[in-house]
């Protein structure tokens, strides 16, 4: 058992070290994404729907709070801004605009704003929205210009800037030429410092004429239809009004690494991870009184002076026997490493050398640096289109960084792949399989086993026929995950529960069931007999030790003084079991510290060599 | 000596070298018999050592100077000598081995020397429980030896159920081929053969043979080794870890369990030992005391006490206090083990970059079930013949999370099984965007560059088929002991011998092995000096080190993609995902028996369409 537990502890530990590494080229300097939405407050915002319909306030501010919620959980650096036009009342620095009022400022979202969006939703929501800010007279030119302050105000880098502008109104002045013109000049302004503007048109009465004003301030789509007249509310409402809780990866690389073919010819790759198992973030330390964060300082000191160690004052040991071999750090470095990071191409194989089980860890993705060596992109291209079309993979040792030994890689080729609106797929590179060594395959006793008949098979087949479904792999949630999120969420937004999740790793007993009807009784009459029963046969084997009661205990052996010593003299005290070992060291009154084995012969042959 | 996985634990095993004055000759341009055998003894016991093998092991010289066993009386058995007794492998052998195991003047009887180990071994197991009693004997045969006492010898060998291992400086076949053991990889120089040899040695060896053949008469002639593919196996191979078998019931549906037992297969085995820190003067651990505390980040960096701390989570630009009981309460809980199949679904569909995780699992049917045998096979084969997979939960206990993976069939000669590899979840993919390649006129190869590449793979082809129609491996990495660990016990090995010395340069053998075979250098060469010359590679100066991914991909996304992109309203590529992920129920509705009359699935597609555009599009606009 200890064998499986210790590689769920393990994998815990790696990830973090791998994330480490991965976000070395810091997000935060790549600047962070913005987004703002400019809401109508008008007053036809508020009519509500014929049978109970939502109105458009309401449905605009559920979707500006999923997005909250969303952006919250998925990249909590992004700043966000909720901003109204058409308002009574104004807000914002100055006040130099009227009719604006800003109700969040541009920046990050927490539970708090999340609690003020929840506040303008409903009848209570719209009577508040009418107490703070009520409905005036419109000058889309004005907000907009307003929007543009929120940008230039922010002093941190914005990677990307957008616009969301939610209304109902297709003609927002009324036909006054001048406020028009005005809203036209600065919707180009704010394209111009590349703000992408985009229009959610809500639900009108008689449809939404995008072509009437707006197509002159949205940033023009690529689908001309969009901007024609509209019955329906816009379709990418949906899309927002959606929950997703996953944290979103800034695309990164790994590293950038030079792939030589050999005799010094070398190009520049980088390496990337597509698929990497996403953990819980990890949880911050706070002091109990206040809830503020709390850092941690650790140092090291000499235990019998107290003084203070360097890093440099303290070596490395391990101990094999009864021998202490002791290093410096920079040797334990040092014997890790082989060579200078990078990929070094060994040869190609037929693709059907790469054996289905030889799995060791998730791929790598790699894509061509042209901007490191000019002419990779070239040499990168060829080996894909050869080796896709002549169905060879190359094989390659990977140094991924200093001081880290190498390994081997598959390089399987692999072209891009675009769906029907030319949008990628799959992009075009190399996945990286890690092939494994000689010792991380393991020998296993294959035990004998009977095969099925033909009638057997075929039945199988049959069932298997029953339960074909289309695999996708973005179709399963991780149960563990989406729980922690949303009992986060239930925390922060002072929820009663959190809201339930729907494990889709469960299978679906009772459609599969219906599905198959009879076949598996048919199944079960081929393959098993009648007095068969493979849920009982596993129970029986434990029977034994429960008739016998608890006082079956196996009986624990003493072992004397004398063996002890002759174990430690023949250095064969490793062959003892940890009960019989533990047992000895409370004979011995030895007080040990781990429960591992080799702590407990440690602590025996400590004593007994005093 | 087991150098391959074996399947055995507590073997008591005698190495039996032979350090007669013969075993200073070697062939022409090769280290002495000597230091070859020497070597294998090193890195042998240097495995044990740091594997920290149970196996106990007692060291027989022959040819030595004096002669001491317990045997010699009256002028017999001369000149063997029993060095250490048996017991487990530490570093006083190695150091031992290292320091008084010097080429000797004396020739002994190799024959006598098997019957000293032979006695040791029953004496000194006695009363004792081995599940392998083993003799390697490392000689030349450069003696005389009379076959008189043959059949008595390979008799008690029999008896006392004592496997041998003969390691050779020359191979015991014409045809063999040096590749004892199977590592051979067919480009180094062979060994010398028959002919080089004296009367003993031809003498000596036909006797080898005999005894081999007579103790296992399949695969007795398997168990010699020439020196040099021993020293190529001597790899640190850890065979301590016995496959835990993990017993379960793979369930389809509510009715149909199968009872199976899975082994993990492939895994990343881990160095075993981690490094502690000492005091660099005392070298002692307990000198060194590591000591963290908690502070607020204020002024004075007011100290916090353990007990106060309680745990929290970042929710946007808040932190929310969550303890470790409330989370644990909270958490998703899991119901115990499983091996559910959610569905079955084409194998083409789940993509090998895809495989999640750190290892493969081989599934069998529990152990002497011959019904639970059948019942699998039945799937087996019916997922191989339909080329499908298994899509299945798998939850190896309680306290574990929850996986989805695939169950692959496979079918082999000799067995059959599922072999099960951990899937993605949703939130383990991202949808990286890259710039296309193929339609990129700047980086379009010529054909002369094309066929170039061509000559590349032809000639550094890893693969060949030898004349009798086999398929040749030159290089297994399944066959490479891992570097790493190899170089710590070398490492380690040195250091403990000879401390205070520096650290010795890689292992030559370890160095040739990680590299490209030298048949296939040689082959290449012209090759790839075409390629370098029609390939222009030029490393950019660069004026600023840190540039980000960003600003090299926007240069080589093609236009036609970024004018897309900034159309999109949307910055969040999850609402989409979470629009396939919210509909994976859907998902999982079957397929129905005739195509075309599941309404689940047809209703699904333009959902999953619109959220590919958006998606794809979406993730465009980040890098762009």
């Amino acid at each position: 058992m200890a064998e499986w537990n210790a590689y769920y502890q393990n994998e815990e530990e790696e990830e973090e070290q791998e994330e480490g590494e991965e976000s070395a080229g810091d997000s935060r300097s790549r600047g962070r994404d913005s987004l703002v939405f400019l809401v109508d407050a008008a007053a036809e915002m508020f009519i509500k729907g014929e049978d109970g319909e939502l109105s458009n306030f309401d449905m605009t501010m559920q979707c500006v709070r999923s997005v909250y919620t969303s952006k919250i959980i998925s990249s909590d650096q992004d700043l966000i801004a909720l901003v109204f036009y058409g308002t009574e009342k104004s807000k914002n620095p100055r006040d130099s605009f009227k009719n604006v009022y800003i109700y969040h400022d541009l920046d990050s979202p927490g539970a708090r704003r999340v609690h003020d969006l929840d506040g303008l939703r409903g009848e209570e929501g719209a009577r508040l929205a009418a107490e703070t800010m009520g409905s005036g007279s419109t000058s889309l030119g004005d907000a907009l210009w307003c929007c543009s302050n929120l940008y230039s105000d922010i002093k941190l880098r914005l990677s990307h800037k957008r616009l969301m502008i939610f209304t109902c109104r297709d003609s927002p002045h009324d036909g006054d030429g001048v406020r028009d013109r005005a809203a036209r000049t600065k919707a180009a302004d704010l394209r111009e410092t590349g703000v992408v503007i985009d229009l959610m048109h809500l639900k009108k009465p008689g449809g939404f004429d995008v072509g009437l004003f707006f197509c002159d301030i949205v940033t023009p789509p690529d689908d001309e239809s969009e901007l024609g007249l509209h019955l329906e509310p816009c379709g990418k409402l949906d899309d927002l009004q959606k929950r997703v809780r996953a944290k979103e990866m800034k695309k990164r690389t790994l590293s950038r690494l030079t792939l030589s073919l050999g005799d010094g010819m070398k190009m520049a790759v980088g390496v990337y991870m597509l698929a990497k198992t996403a953990t819980r973030p990890s949880a911050v330390r706070l002091y109990r009184e206040t809830n503020e964060p709390i850092r941690t300082k650790s140092h090291m000191y000499h235990t019998e002076t107290g003084s203070l160690l360097l890093p440099s004052d303290t070596k490395r040991a391990q101990v094999y026997g009864r021998k202490q071999i002791v290093m410096e750090k920079d040797e334990v470095d040092e014997i890790k490493k082989f060579d200078d990071p990078g990929l070094v191409l060994i040869g190609f194989k037929p693709m059907s050398r790469l054996k289905l089980h030889h799995h060791i860890r998730p791929a790598v993705f790699i894509y061509p640096e042209e901007e490191q060596v000019s002419g990779s992109s070239c040499v990168f291209v060829a080996l894909l289109r050869r080796c896709t079309e002549r169905k060879v993979f190359a094989v390659c040792r990977y140094i991924a960084r200093r001081n880290t030994p190498p390994r081997f890689l598959a390089l399987v080729p692999q072209i891009e792949e675009l769906d029907p609106s030319r949008a990628q797929v799959t992009p075009p590179g190399f996945h990286g399989i890690f092939l494994p060594y000689a010792d991380d395959i393991r020998v296993l006793d294959v035990p004998e086993c009977p095969t099925a008949s033909g009638e057997q098979v075929d039945k199988m087949k049959q069932i298997v026929q029953k339960l074909r479904f289309q695999y996708r792999s973005d179709s399963f949630e991780n149960p563990v995950l989406q729980q922690h999120f949303r009992n986060l969420e239930a925390l922060a937004l002072d929820l009663l529960q959190p809201e339930a999740i729907e494990d889709f790793t469960q299978p679906k007993v009772e459609m599969i069931d219906r599905r198959l009807g009879p076949l598996v009784q048919e199944f079960k009459d081929l393959v098993y007999p009648a007095d068969y029963n493979p849920e009982a046969k596993a129970a029986v084997k434990r029977k034994p030790a429960e008739s016998g009661g608890g006082a079956d205990k196996k009986p624990r052996v003493e072992v004397s003084e004398d063996e002890l010593r002759a174990h430690v003299e023949k250095g064969t005290l490793g062959k003892l079991t940890v009960p019989v070992l533990k047992d000895a060291c409370k004979q011995f009154g030895v007080r040990t510290t781990g429960t591992r084995k080799q702590e407990l012969i440690d602590a025996v042959v400590a004593h007994l060599s005093r | 000596m087991d150098w391959n996985g074996d399947k055995f634990r507590h073997t008591a095993l005698v190495l039996c070298m032979d350090v007669g004055f013969s075993m200073s000759n070697s062939a022409p341009g090769q280290e002495p018999f000597f230091e070859q055998a020497k070597k294998i003894l090193q890195k042998f016991v240097q495995r044990q050592v740091f594997a920290e093998s149970k196996d106990e092991l007692a060291l027989v010289l022959f040819g030595t100077d004096n002669t001491d066993n317990r045997l010699a009386d009256g002028g017999q058995y001369q000149y063997v000598t029993v060095h250490r007794h048996l017991m487990l492998p530490d570093f006083e052998l190695l150091e031992e081995i290292q320091n008084s195991v010097h080429p000797c003047e004396q020739q002994a009887d190799w024959l006598d020397a098997l019957v000293v180990c032979m006695d040791l071994l029953q004496n000194e197991t006695m009363g004792k429980k081995y599940d392998r009693l083993n003799v390697a004997l490392l000689t030349d045969l450069n003696f005389p030896v009379s076959a008189d006492q043959l059949d008595i010898i390979i008799g008690n060998l029999k008896r006392a159920g004592i496997t041998l291992q003969f390691f050779l400086p020359f191979p015991a076949e014409q045809e063999e081929c040096g590749q004892g053991g199977g590592a051979g990889d067919g480009n180094t120089p062979r060994p010398p053969r028959g002919k080089g040899l004296t009367k003993e040695q031809q003498n000596g060896l036909e006797m080898v043979r005999q005894v081999m053949a007579s103790l296992d008469e399949e695969d007795g002639l398997e168990e010699i080794y020439t020196f040099r593919s021993a020293v190529k196996l001597s790899v640190f191979k850890r065979t301590e870890k016995r496959p835990m078998a993990w017993p379960c019931q793979l369930t389809i549906g509510s009715s149909l369990p199968i009872r199976i037992v899975g082994y993990k297969a492939v895994t990343e085995e881990k160095v075993k030992k981690t490094w502690t820190m000492v005091d660099a003067q005392t070298h002692r651990k307990e000198d060194v005391k590591r000591d963290t505390v908690f502070c607020l980040q204020d002024d004075n960096e007011t100290e916090i006490e353990k007990d106060d701390i309680v745990q929290g989570f970042r929710y946007g630009s808040d932190i929310v206090p969550f303890s470790k009981v409330d989370q644990e309460q909270m958490k998703y809980k899991c119901d115990g083990k499983a091996f559910a199949v959610l569905g079955f679904a084409r194998q083409s569909l789940i993509r090998r970059h895809q495989f999640m995780g750190t290892q493969a699992i081989k599934v069998f049917a529990a152990k002497d079930d011959e019904h639970a045998g059948v019942a699998l096979s039945a799937l087996i084969r019916a997922l191989d013949s339909l080329d499908m997979v298994a899509v299945v939960r798998y939850v190896y206990d309680r306290r574990c999370n929850p996986q989805v993976g695939a169950a692959f069939p496979c079918v082999k000669e000799k067995y059959e099984c599922l072999i099960y590899v951990q899937l993605p979840y949703m939130e383990d993919l991202r949808q990286f965007q890259f710039g296309s390649l193929e339609n990129n006129k700047k980086f379009a190869p010529t054909e002369e560059q094309l066929a170039a590449v061509d000559s590349l793979i032809d000639t550094m082809m890893l693969v060949e088929e030898s004349e009798g129609g086999v398929m040749e491996d030159l290089f297994k990495v399944n066959n490479i002991p891992n570097p790493q660990f190899q170089r710590l016990f070398q490492c380690l090995h040195h250091r403990g011998v000879n401390p205070g010395s520096p650290l010795p340069p890689v292992d030559a053998w370890l160095k040739k092995a990680l590299e490209r075979p030298e048949a296939v250098a040689a082959r290449c060469q012209a090759a790839l000096a075409k390629a370098k010359k029609l390939f222009p590679l030029k490393e950019v100066e660069r004026k600023r080190e840190q540039k980000t991914s960003a600003d090299i991909f926007g240069i080589i996304l093609p236009l036609s993609c970024r004018l897309k992109n900034t159309l999109h309203p949307f910055q969040y590529p999850h609402f989409i995902m979470c629009g396939g992920s919210s509909l994976a129920g859907n998902t999982l509705a079957y397929e129905p028996e005739d195509p075309g009359s599941n309404p689940l699935s047809r209703t699904l597609n333009p959902v999953y369409l619109q959220g590919g555009l958006s998606l794809s599009l979406l993730i465009v606009s980040r890098s762009g």
